[in-house]
């Protein structure tokens, strides 16, 4: 019965969501512009490529950014995993069919800031469409090896779970294409499968390494008893372990490479309290350890990946903190040379192409590279916009830029639109190490910026000059050190952007720019003892890079309605307030723990309403405790009592909560995976697509208060500016209910948009493009229209009709643009060349207009002001009322010159009729003659090249109706004269064709025209 | 207590029947081919003859396009009154686009020709898949423009292989895309369907087609009407 119970609730809350017409394919035409970029790329995690096709198909898979694949050897790259979990850890093609591939969700490279996966996917039509497979609660899967003598076997190494103890780690094997799976080899629940090795010549010999391996919020732990090296020569069936030569136990993360070309020939590093480097000759039996360069064993828990060469069982890469190559079979490594270019640190996968061995791929912290000699030099690829952001931050400039920081990637800004659209090349570096707070002072020419474990400078955007800023212990702090955050607050003020605000476990505030400090708080962490010793953190390696600094303070707000109104929240549960700029702080984190909140939880955000000062909303996020679920509540008195704001829809642990600037109903919420909206204040929730893929890991959000934009700062796949958000803001219920609805379309102001063509982009890569230079003609519609169609015309003052243009008729918001134009003239056949004039008309002038949105038989009325563009100061009112009268004046030259084309071609069709009697009647050919003479002096109609130019009048005055149309500035004297000079050359022709006709016409008394020429 | 237990059971048991009505790929291929005018009268499809315009800017681009079931197909396009065509039939295809640049009829290749002769069949898709030796192969639902779908993938004997998009409402195909192996490239394209009308001889026929070059809305449609073969031929000139 209980049971009935359940699934009847269930019934009736599916129904009565599907009540409800708000989704995302509301907004669908809504696209965010990806901006990448490319300039600093993201962790890439996984590479594999096709043998068949000699390596020109390669899937990339990354920490952040899904899975993207190539099929011309990296010159481009496309994103095919934009529907599901954005964290990858491993990529595998069936090499005997490519159509086949598998991608593991979860990256296993277990640093602090690594995400999550959820299962294993397969794809068998080269990752067009996907398939979750299995493995769901696996959380982190580092590798995936197919069987190359029979493709449906399949292992999957699966560390598991980072964050708790877990059943569902160990290796994994399917034997029927991954459609069932079976766990063959396990030690307990805190050891996990990290590295598989598989004979290629005999598939029933493979290598496992386990590792036992934890992090907790504030500490890291490789390595333990369960980790250890396996072997098992019947498929899996049975293992043994192997010690022989390798160092005493415990271990901790091992990684393999076995030789395709020789395979006993075998090399190992393993992390013990003495990690070193060691070499079988035996197929695993023995071991010997070997010498090894500080890059061959540094930082085993992150630096995981070894390979041998495919053809060459002596070359052994090693992608780690540097790349090393040996040419003896690892008893020795150089260095790759940074003679093309410098390659990023901090290396996780390498595939080498088996066709010829000379090239290679490795992915980096900072992207993708390959070389094209064996590892030595290497070239980085510019079209993966895979960064990592943390946060995102603006100024008010015009465009305005965006600054954030990236894992590993340092701080960039870059403007949010430029000529040509925004590239690679328009990004710039304002800060080092691993990037997070980047925020623009309000002066215009200063951005704040830092490194992790809040080494935060203020640097001069006129010369880059950089001033350290961090605050310091001074001789009252009642504390040994300072707590800094690996990824510490630096905010300015939602009310006063000249406030500085920095937190540890206290609260500073600055007021002239970093230069002085005001300690104004105490201790707001728990201060938990227990939770700060991080000198003993990493296991058998030491590892303490400040990514384990714990009881923090993590988020900082001021209320955007009273400076003196401050929050914060740490990272160990504490979320605390003062309303006197700091004098006194209330810790409300025990009424937040009432609302079904984990009290540890870390507070990842903070909103204080712009609409109600007793009104905050926070998220927290409590996944370094193994909890996943995403925590998000609303306070309407100031903390002391919370709701906690659920939806089904919700995925992924919460970063961001962002309040609309205009509408308090219109929030943002932002999660490990995904970016949801709601229109009603938070009943009722959907996730955004928009061009954003469904999971992608959204760190924050930020609204512009000048164009509307939303911009989103993702951690894997750069930053995301959804232009425009005003038809979000001013969706409303009413509206929702009806079948059609015209938007109101904000005023047009008369221009050709903020900026010229650029030229192409120089530096190649990824290219988000612009924002529309004109504001849209919106309408909804409830449903797709399936029959009949949608046309929108635009009528002047006096009900001329300027323009048709064709609808889209897809369900939610529609988008048109009017180029703010008339109908181009008409183009008469003659020529063997494009005319330009052909596509443009004067720009109209300021004044009402009407749109009229015509949707099968039923009419919806608009009005649009277009509005002199007051900025350009190039051009007056008056300037632009003479340049469209110059420019009309042309079209009417324009339409004179093609008509007369015309009637010439018709006198000389009519000739032509009767192609034998036009052959021998002599008056006929003299006319058409005479007619062709005239013609080519007006039209230009020689058989030419498009390399060879020929001008006539029609070109002249296409060319300087052109000009005119486009003119953005006062026209000068020549140009106003050259108006003239084609007129009178025109009528020159004209008389001449007077006289031909008048000379002819009797003496062609066959000719017969149509009727009222 | 047993009233609410009666609800519930109804409420399953009508959920149940939801799920039984959960339609095989055949079921829906087959609602398909009967929401488009059903098979018999696409088999009566012989010719299609059909103008229509794009419009770019306020500015008009003229098509005219000549179709013979399985034999011949051509396209003329006019900008500017400039005209440009392209012809394929079973042994050849030419195109002629002055617009860019060129000066006479250009072969293609034979990659491309290939990829061509597939669309000489007029009759939909999913009436000609078995007869072309394409295989099938049905996705689930997805969504296209907002508007729930199912969604199939056919893949031809090269390779080429075309997703389409049904509307799960009414059957109709709202979008198709093409991913093409030719000429060492992979390409692809998409194009989206609207404005279905129910034409005279039964069949159901989209007069709307957006792709990359716009969007096209067919202002005349005619049905198995003759054309001339020597439409699909040359022109003595080499124009």
């Amino acid at each position: 019965m209980k049971k009935i119970c359940v699934l009847a609730l269930t019934i009736a809350s599916v129904a009565m969501n599907a009540q409800s017409n708000i989704s995302s394919a509301m907004f669908g035409t809504m696209e965010a512009r990806q901006l990448g970029p490319g300039t600093m790329s993201g962790r890439i995690t996984a590479i594999d490529g096709s043998v068949k096709d000699e390596g020109k198909t390669i899937y990339i898979g990354t920490a952040g950014g899904g899975v993207w694949k190539s099929t011309n050897a990296g010159a481009s790259f496309k994103s095919v995993f934009d529907k599901y979990c954005q964290s990858i850890g491993a990529v595998a093609i069936n090499q005997k069919n490519p159509a086949v591939v598998y991608a593991g969700t979860g990256e296993s490279n277990m640093r602090n800031s690594v995400s999550y996966g959820n299962g294993l996917y397969k794809s068998t039509d080269g990752g067009d469409n996907w398939k979750k497979i299995g493995l769901d609660s696996s959380e982190h899967i580092s590798k995936i090896i197919i069987s190359a003598e029979n493709p449906d076997i399949v292992y999957v190494a699966v560390p598991g779970a980072l964050w708790s103890d877990s059943k569902n780690r160990g290796l994994y094997k399917s034997t029927n294409g991954g459609d069932t799976w079976e766990k063959i080899l396990y030690v307990d629940e805190k050891t996990g499968c990290a590295d598989i090795v598989i004979d290629p010549t005999n598939a029933n010999v493979l290598f496992a390494s386990m590792w036992q391996f934890r992090r907790m919020p504030y500490s890291f732990d490789s390595g333990g008893k369960g980790s250890g090296l396996y072997k098992s020569t019947d498929g899996g069936k049975t293992w043994k372990e192997i010690k022989n030569g390798l160092p005493s136990k415990p271990f901790g993360r091992i990684a393999l490479a076995l030789a395709p070309s020789d395979p006993k020939q075998m090399i190992a590093i393993v992390e013990s309290t003495n990690t070193g480097l060691y070499i079988s000759s035996d197929a695993g039996e023995t071991w010997k350890s070997q010498s090894a360069t500080m890059n061959v064993t540094a930082r085993p828990f992150y630096f995981s990946t070894i390979a041998i060469d495919p053809k060459d069982p002596k070359r052994v890469y090693r992608p780690a903190f540097n790349f090393s190559y040996s040419s003896d079979g690892g008893y020795s490594f150089t260095d790759a040379s940074y003679d093309a270019t410098w390659v990023h640190s901090d290396m996780h996968a390498i595939w080498i192409n088996p066709a010829n061995t000379n090239i290679m791929y490795v992915g980096t912290d900072g992207g993708l590279y390959v070389s094209l000699d064996r590892g030595v030099n290497w070239q980085f690829n510019q079209g993966l916009p895979v960064g990592q952001f943390y946060h995102v931050a603006y100024d008010m400039k015009d465009p305005y830029n965006v600054y954030g920081g990236l894992q590993d990637n340092g701080s960039w800004m870059a403007p949010s639109s430029a000529p040509g659209g925004i590239g690679n090349g328009n990004w710039d570096r304002v800060g080092g190490g691993d990037g997070f707070w980047t925020i623009p002072d309000a002066d215009g020419k200063t951005v704040y910026s830092e490194y992790q474990g809040g080494n935060m400078f203020r640097t001069n955007l006129t010369n880059m000059k950089s001033e350290f800023i961090q605050p310091q212990k001074t001789s009252q702090e009642q504390t040994d050190k300072l707590r800094l955050n690996w990824n510490t607050p630096l905010i300015t003020g939602a009310n006063n952007p000249k406030n500085l605000y920095v937190g540890c476990q206290f609260m500073y505030k600055s007021t002239d720019q970093g230069r002085n400090w005001k300690r104004i708080s105490p201790d707001l962490t728990t201060n938990d003892k227990n939770k700060q010793k991080q000198e003993d953190s990493g296991g058998l390696s030491e590892d303490n890079t400040s990514a384990e600094n714990h009881c923090t303070i993590f988020t900082i707000a001021e209320s955007p309605l009273d400076e003196n109104m401050i929050w914060c929240g740490t990272d160990d549960g504490n979320l605390q307030y003062t309303i006197d700029a700091g004098e006194d702080w209330t810790n409300v984190s025990t009424n937040l723990a009432k609302a079904g909140i984990a009290a540890q939880a870390w507070v990842s955000s903070i909103q204080p309403s712009k609409f109600d000062k007793n009104t905050v909303y926070v998220t927290l996020e409590n996944h370094m405790y193994g909890d996943f679920q995403t925590y998000l509540a609303k306070s309407t008195d100031m903390g002391k009592t919370w709701k906690r704001i659920n939806s089904k829809e919700f995925t992924g642990f919460a970063h961001k909560i962002k309040e609309d600037l205009v509408n308090k109903d219109l929030l943002f919420l932002g999660t490990e995976m995904g970016l949801f909206q709601t229109l009603d204040g938070g009943e009722n929730w959907f996730r955004m697509k928009n061009n954003i893929p469904e999971y992608a890991m959204v760190r924050d959000i930020q609204i512009h208060p000048v164009t509307h934009d939303l911009i989103i700062a993702s951690h894997g796949r750069g930053i995301f500016i959804l232009d425009d958000i005003r038809a979000m803001r001013n969706m409303t219920k009413d509206i929702l209910d009806k079948d059609v609805y015209l938007f109101p379309t904000p005023d047009l102001v008369l221009n050709n948009g903020k900026f010229g063509w650029g030229g192409p982009e120089v530096s190649g890569g990824w290219s988000a493009g612009n924002p529309p230079s004109t504001p849209s003609i919106d309408y909804y519609l409830k449903q797709r229209l399936s029959s009949g169609k949608i046309t929108i015309e635009i009528y002047d003052d006096k009900n001329k009709l300027l323009q048709t243009i064709p609808g889209t008729v897809r369900k939610g918001i529609n988008r048109v643009y009017w180029n703010l134009r008339g109908t181009p003239p008409r183009v008469a056949a003659g020529s063997l060349k494009m005319d330009g004039a052909g596509f443009t008309s004067p720009m109209v002038l300021p004044g009402k207009y009407t749109v009229k949105l015509i949707v099968k038989d039923q009419e919806f009325k608009g009005e649009l002001n277009c509005v002199h563009d007051a900025q350009n100061k190039e051009m007056s009112l008056d300037d632009r009322k003479l340049v469209y009268q110059k420019a009309m004046q042309l079209q009417e030259l324009y339409n004179d010159v093609n008509n007369t084309i015309d009637s010439i071609s018709l006198y000389q069709s009519g000739l032509k009729t009767d192609t034998v009697a036009f052959s021998k009647n002599k008056n006929a050919k003299a006319f058409y003659e005479d007619l062709q003479k005239v013609k080519s002096e007006i039209v230009a109609s020689k058989k030419k090249s498009m390399f060879a130019d020929e001008e006539r009048i029609r070109e002249k005055v296409s060319a300087l109706y052109g000009t005119f149309c486009g003119m953005e500035a006062k026209p000068n004297s020549m140009q106003m004269d050259a108006i003239e000079v084609l007129q009178k050359d025109f009528t020159v022709q004209k008389d001449a064709l007077k006289k031909v006709i008048q000379k002819n016409l009797p003496k062609n008394p066959q000719l017969k025209l149509p009727k009222g020429f | 207590m047993k009233n609410l237990k009666n609800v519930l059971a109804l409420l399953i048991i009508s959920v149940c029947s939801l799920a039984a009505t959960a339609q095989t790929s055949e079921e829906i291929v087959a609602n398909h081919i009967k929401a488009i005018g059903g098979k018999e009268n696409w088999e009566k499809l012989k010719s299609i003859k059909m103008e229509g315009t794009i419009k770019a800017q306020g500015a008009e681009i003229k098509i005219a396009s000549y179709q013979v079931d399985k034999k011949a197909m051509r396209e003329n396009i006019t900008v500017m009154g400039m005209n440009g065509y392209s012809i394929v039939t079973t042994t050849e295809g030419w195109s002629y686009m002055p617009f860019g640049g060129q000066t006479k009829p250009e072969p293609m290749t034979a990659d491309d020709l290939k990829n061509a002769q597939e669309d000489l069949y007029l009759a939909d898709a999913f009436i000609t898949y078995v007869e072309l030796g394409k295989k099938l192969e049905y996705l689930g639902k997805d969504d296209f423009d907002g508007t729930d779908c199912f969604k199939f993938k056919m893949t031809d004997k090269n390779a080429k292989e075309t997703t389409y998009y049904i509307d799960a409402s009414n059957y109709y195909i709202l979008k198709q895309t093409n991913k093409i192996k030719a000429n060492g490239q992979e390409m692809e394209n998409a194009v989206v369907y609207s404005d279905y009308k129910k034409l005279d001889e039964g069949i159901v026929y989209p007069m709307s087609v957006a792709s990359g070059y716009g969007q096209m809305q067919v202002s005349k449609l005619e049905v198995n009407v003759a054309i001339d073969d020597a439409t699909f031929q040359l022109p003595k000139d080499g124009k």
